[in-house]
């Protein structure tokens, strides 16, 4: 398993798109920084298919006030937990 | 386990400099080795010794300096990164006739192949970008 990190909104980049068609079927995606808006309702679409293997990082989304409108599809790590699926993953790709 | 991190962005710039050094501190909290931070591109600017933030907001280059001197992290800065952006330790001053430096010790002035070294010999790389 891998696990790529995200780092720009959805709704301002297209990067996430690459993310995407590069993972494969048991890998991880965790929204860190601005991305952490792609775990609002309105901008999950794009990650819907990775039910169970999409994680948003709680410390950014409490910075932008975002912790209690995040999408129930989305799971919340905070950086403990981050670091715990650094441990689990083989490989770390970020997404920029 | 091993970690590395390469940091490519600079401080107060955006969130990368501040995400990198929370993970950093995790990693060791959770009892992992840190061998180095890789500080490439724009991440070169951490190693800014003048640099003097206002006092109520975080010191990035003091919190590096500080996993450095508690945890022995190293701290690797690419040299050709920092000389085109006015970044270099004593010694590059005086080879390129510059008054003054802007590197100093924990930060050491290191080539791309202790990058390559980094992720071959670490379990884990971690890349913060901007």
């Amino acid at each position: 398993m891998h696990l790529h990190t995200l780092n720009q909104s959805p709704a301002q980049s297209q990067v996430y798109r690459q993310a995407l068609a590069a993972m494969a079927d048991d890998d991880c995606l965790l929204l860190i920084e601005e991305a952490v808006q792609g775990a609002l309702p309105h901008l999950i679409g794009p990650f819907e298919g990775l039910a169970g293997r999409l994680y948003v990082l709680e410390e950014d989304l409490v910075a932008r006030g975002l912790l209690e409108r995040c999408d129930d599809n989305a799971r919340v790590v905070d950086v403990e937990g981050f670091v715990s699926l650094t441990e689990q993953a083989d490989k770390v790709l970020s997404w920029y | 386990m091993r970690y590395g991190i390469l940091l490519l962005g600079a401080p107060y710039s955006n969130q990368a400099a501040h995400s990198a050094l929370r993970f950093a501190r995790t990693i060791i909290a959770r009892g992992h080795q840190l061998d180095s931070v890789f500080f490439y591109h724009e991440g070169v600017h951490n190693a800014a010794r003048l640099a003097a933030p206002p006092q109520d907001e975080p010191h990035l280059v003091d919190g590096w300096a500080e996993l450095q001197r508690e945890h022995g992290v190293k701290l690797d800065v690419c040299i050709a990164a920092a000389l085109r952006r006015g970044l270099m330790d004593e010694e590059q001053a005086g080879r390129h006739g510059k008054e003054g430096h802007s590197v100093e010790r924990p930060f050491e002035l290191t080539g791309l192949g202790q990058l390559v070294d980094l992720g071959l010999r670490c379990d884990r790389l971690v890349t913060f970008a901007p």
